[in-house]
């Protein structure tokens, strides 16, 4: 087995997960047939997307909903805090 | 198989502790001067009970009673006194309870023992004779039937729910088809996964005590007008790149394996037999690890994400919480491995960089279990430091 720079959980997934402290313009094969461009540096461990998000849909990890988009984004972006909401025990909502 | 005690009731210890246990928190510093005295002893310092509701005293008796009966505890000073004893934490009745399973006890009243510093030399005296007593028992062979482990994980990062946890889950897996028990717990951390476990559950009255225990904590977090982000994940999490509670959640299940949840047990509450259990718990490493070995688990098991720590020899979150059950510790994460070496005892990173398959890791981690059951030491448990320990009571105080 070779290390993998990327990693997608399930197959409903729509980010992938940083094996590596990956940086900005790296092409991170994610399937047999996707590679992804990375628009910005992304963390070991960290979230990247593999499609266009659209605000308000579902980030999908685990092949589950861990959230939802704050606003749209771009494939390959960082996938955090700053651009995606949980839905659960939230008290401020 | 390993090497364990075989205690008057059948259960296994794979520590051979005699515990100091002072049942009211007036009581607390006879007792820990006892403990000063005696070697091969360990204490229970208990809360205060005083201005605590009936269940939350209930919660502190079972918990106190529960560690008591632990496998790992070879026998038991009860402390006390009539003076302060309520219904629900009753020194004699304890004892009582203690002594019916055949495990050796000794009772200390504080008033009929003339006062504090008389209180002392006859505790010390009853502790002599019950350390004494608990250095005649020979470790046997033990089968993994009469193990319990009780796992929580913590520092979590991505690597936990990819790496960490699931290697935990296969060894469950191992564990309890061999007719072992396990625990899990931590319900905050099953928010956004509840449905995934709601269907292991063996029936639906499991099933609603499952999602019950859910909702619950759910509408406490929804009432303290907060985004849960606030609270849980934790910054160490978030800084690690686990984004919200859901996500966090679904890595943590995955430490519970696949087998059939039994039953959705109260904190400090003992199984009525073996499998798999959910412990509705609260996560704090200072709280959970008493909780498991109140309810008997024989080893805790500590599994860190750790990339959200300090990157220099990190203090680990918890030493020796669970008073008489060692804490062990162990990562999925590489990085975490490097830099908490002195404390790690189990590292499943090869997962992360390719080199290894769950199944086999989970092998792996078996071995490296029972040889800590077999009487070789946790990292943290070498290290002379006991953390203060939390009961978890939800009620208000008055």
């Amino acid at each position: 087995m070779c290390k993998k720079e990327g990693l997608v959980l399930h197959e409903k997934d729509n980010v992938g997960t940083a094996l590596n402290d990956l940086t900005a313009g790296s092409k991170i094969p994610v399937t047999k047939n996707q590679t992804i461009t990375l628009t910005e540096d992304i963390p070991y461990g960290f979230k990247f997307s593999l499609h266009d998000i659209a605000r308000g849909e579902a980030i999908i990890k685990y092949g589950e909903a861990i959230g939802q988009a704050k606003d749209s984004i771009k494939a390959g972006s960082l996938v955090h805090i700053h651009n995606t909401e949980g839905q659960r025990a939230r008290g401020d909502l | 198989m390993f090497l364990g005690y075989k205690r008057p009731d059948g259960k296994a210890g794979i520590r051979n502790h005699v515990l100091i246990l002072p049942v009211h928190r007036m009581v607390n510093s006879v007792a820990m001067q006892v403990e000063k005295m005696v070697r091969g002893t360990k204490i229970s310092i208990t809360t205060g009970e005083v201005g605590r509701s009936s269940k939350d005293r209930e919660t502190i008796a079972r918990t106190l009673l529960g560690l008591a009966l632990n496998g790992n505890v070879a026998g038991v000073l009860v402390v006390g006194d009539n003076r302060y004893s309520c219904k629900e934490l009753n020194h004699e009745e304890m004892a009582e309870i203690i002594n019916s399973t055949g495990k050796p006890v000794e009772l200390l009243d504080i008033t009929e023992s003339g006062g504090y510093y008389n209180a002392i030399t006859s505790g010390a005296r009853k502790a002599h004779k019950l350390v004494l007593e608990a250095s005649y028992y020979r470790r046997e062979p033990c089968e993994l039937k009469d193990l319990t482990l009780g796992v929580k994980c913590g520092t979590s990062d991505p690597t936990s729910g990819v790496a960490g946890n699931p290697v935990v889950g296969k060894a469950f897996d191992l564990l309890v088809k061999a007719g072992g028990t396990a625990f899990f717990s931590e319900t905050t951390e099953i928010i956004g996964a509840e449905d995934k476990l709601a269907k292991r559950c063996v029936n639906e009255k499991v099933q609603e005590k499952l999602l019950a225990a859910v909702s619950q904590i759910e509408a406490k977090a929804k009432a303290t007008g907060e985004d849960i982000r606030n609270i849980n994940p934790i910054p160490e999490n978030i800084k690690a790149g686990i984004t919200t509670l859901e996500e966090k959640s679904l890595g943590a299940i995955t430490k519970s394996g696949s087998m059939p949840i039994r039953d959705v047990l109260k904190y400090g509450e003992r199984p009525p037999g073996q499998g798999l259990y959910f412990i509705d718990g609260w996560m704090s490493s200072l709280s959970l690890p008493l909780g498991m070995a109140a309810a008997g688990a024989n080893l805790f098991m500590y599994q860190l994400g750790g990339q959200g720590m300090p990157d220099l020899a990190p203090p680990m979150p918890a030493y020796s919480a669970g008073l008489i059950t060692p804490m062990m510790y162990l990562t999925g994460n590489p990085r975490t491995c490097l830099k908490a070496e002195e404390f790690v005892d189990f590292c499943s990173g090869d997962i992360m960089e390719g080199k290894s398959s769950i199944e086999e890791m989970a092998e792996k981690l078996m071995e490296s279990i029972l040889k800590l059951a077999s009487g070789t030491w946790t990292k943290t448990e070498i290290i002379n430091l006991q953390d203060p320990v939390e009961f978890y009571l939800q009620d208000p105080c008055f």
